[in-house]
């Protein structure tokens, strides 16, 4: 099949590009010294040799948060009310139900295909072009799947932790499985992205529209982890990584032995063994985007 | 991502049973307990008609009882926990418990008739058991938060907070090991702590 590369996927390309090279050339976090097993422990489970620029991203992120992201939010949620908002969501996740159902596929996953399957035959047709989530009210409940769920389910690590600017979060499996679904997978992606159809605008929108409601979904949520941490950047990386570990999991317990460390400190100053190097184990693989599952939030019930 | 997951900590307890049946049998049981733990969240701090130094007192003295606090203390100090000394370890215990109460105590006017509803129980090991449960608000809503528990003698109590699949433990844990390793050390994290309770004190 050939792949109709726009104007609009180039541009989002060469912006990728510029991304990846500053990634590649920017100065990486120095690995402390084995002599320091503590700070060597630190380092591994952070999984952020990118650190550095990473923290100088996301403070560029929180500027333009502050000027932009935010009045533009602030705005959305002061002309429309939260019923609106949340079809838009249900609309937004509405056309990305295909790359859903793409990956509950290669993950195997036949049941949850049936239901992302029938999601979006009864969402697009009863719930009016998928901005009323019928398929809940019928025991169809939302989930999304991505290439980043995919590949980790085939075993693929995460990869090094990265922080996009207006995206959020990510690492380089999940950001590669983000582009790969938005240009290669996705058919409304497909053609809205063909010259022919002359669309590009639509494909802008869509884009802008993802953007928006996932800031709107997630913005209550990650304002509350900055004022109740110590180290933002930190904590948000923390809980990014575990809620992609709860997706790739698709919500099953984490496995126990990732809690092994509660059991190391039976009592106050004795520890069991040299196990608190298994610190590392504690969290699972994961990560990824947070833009394009994010959209499900207000839709969700 | 999901809706309000983080925020939804903050909510974890602003819950109602929606079990009462149980709540009465006390703690034997895993679900129960949770069941008894949010009834008398609900009751006692959050419905309550009590100024709000009332409120966070009465919490303090309910995490108190229904969390095991120095033993999340040590899991979240993690592979710190060798490099400490006593005094330090006290120290850090005192104010984890004081970021968490005025942590969540900021939100408890915020309680808008959420409840609690108890889905299932998941063996967890030996002495354990995982509680499933859902807050479930007026308009619908539903946050999915997960009850890790432990026994401890007779009845349990809660070493985990699991909210839409983000533990309060291990984040506490990944943080603090990130400020403790930038520079200052224990004693640095011990200072940022306090001066955060210090500005929740003083937002609050």
């Amino acid at each position: 099949m050939k792949i109709h590369i726009s104007g609009v996927t180039s541009r989002f390309a060469s912006v990728a590009l510029v991304i990846s090279a500053a990634l590649f050339f920017s100065a990486c976090a120095s690995r402390p010294p084995a002599d320091d097993p503590f700070a060597v422990a630190a380092f591994e489970e952070a999984n952020d040799p990118l650190e550095p620029l990473n923290r100088t991203l996301f403070k560029t992120d929180q500027v333009l948060d502050t000027v932009l992201v935010r009045p533009i939010v602030n705005g959305y949620r002061a002309v429309v009310p939260d019923r609106g908002r949340r079809s838009v969501n249900n609309f937004m996740n509405n056309i990305r139900s295909p790359i859903t159902l793409v990956h509950d596929v290669l993950q195997g996953e036949m049941d949850r295909a049936g239901v992302t399957a029938g999601r979006l035959v009864v969402n697009t047709t009863m719930g009016f072009f998928g901005f009323f989530d019928v398929g809940e009210q019928i025991g169809l409940p939302y989930h999304s799947e991505d290439l980043g769920q995919t590949m980790a389910v085939w075993g693929a690590e995460e990869g090094p932790y990265v922080y996009v600017p207006l995206l959020g979060p990510s690492n380089f499996r999940d950001g590669f499985g983000f582009l790969v679904d938005a240009f290669l997978v996705d058919p409304l992606g497909w053609y809205l992205g063909n010259p022919r159809n002359d669309l590009e605008w639509a494909q802008w929108g869509r884009f802008g529209l993802l953007l928006l409601t996932t800031k709107d979904a997630t913005m209550d949520a990650t304002d509350e982890l900055n004022a109740s941490s110590l180290d933002y950047y930190s904590a948000l990386r923390s809980a990014y990584r575990q809620i992609r570990a709860d997706e790739i999991r698709n919500g099953a317990p984490p496995p126990l032995e990732d809690f092994d460390d509660f059991e190391d400190f039976d009592e106050m100053g004795r520890i069991s063994g040299p196990g608190t190097e298994g610190t590392a184990s504690v969290l699972p693989e994961s990560s990824g985007i947070v833009a394009q599952s994010s959209a499900s939030t207000l839709a969700h019930h | 991502m999901r809706a309000h997951i983080l925020f939804a900590w903050l909510f974890v307890v602003m819950i109602g049973p929606t079990a009462p049946l149980h709540a009465q049998s006390g703690a034997s049981d895993p679900a129960a307990f949770i069941g008894d733990f949010s009834q008398k969240g609900i009751s006692d701090i959050l419905a309550a008609d009590i100024p709000n130094n009332e409120k966070q007192s009465r919490f303090r003295d309910m995490f108190d009882q229904y969390f095991d606090i120095p033993y999340i203390g040590r899991f979240v100090l993690g592979r710190y926990l060798r490099l400490t000394d006593e005094g330090q370890r006290d120290k850090f215990g005192t104010l984890f418990e004081d970021v968490i109460v005025h942590t969540w105590s900021r939100r408890f006017s915020e309680y808008d008739g959420q409840t609690l509803k108890v889905n299932s129980t998941v063996d967890d090991g030996d002495n354990g058991a995982i509680v499933k449960s859902q807050i479930v608000g007026n308009d619908g809503s539903n946050i999915g938060v997960d009850w890790r528990l432990r026994k401890r003698g007779t009845t349990f109590q809660v070493v985990d907070v699991i909210v839409e699949g983000v533990s309060m433990a291990i984040t506490y844990r990944q943080e603090y090991s990130t400020v403790i390793s930038r520079g200052g050390g224990f004693d640095g994290l011990l200072g940022e702590m306090q001066k955060q309770v210090d500005n929740l004190k003083g937002a609050g």
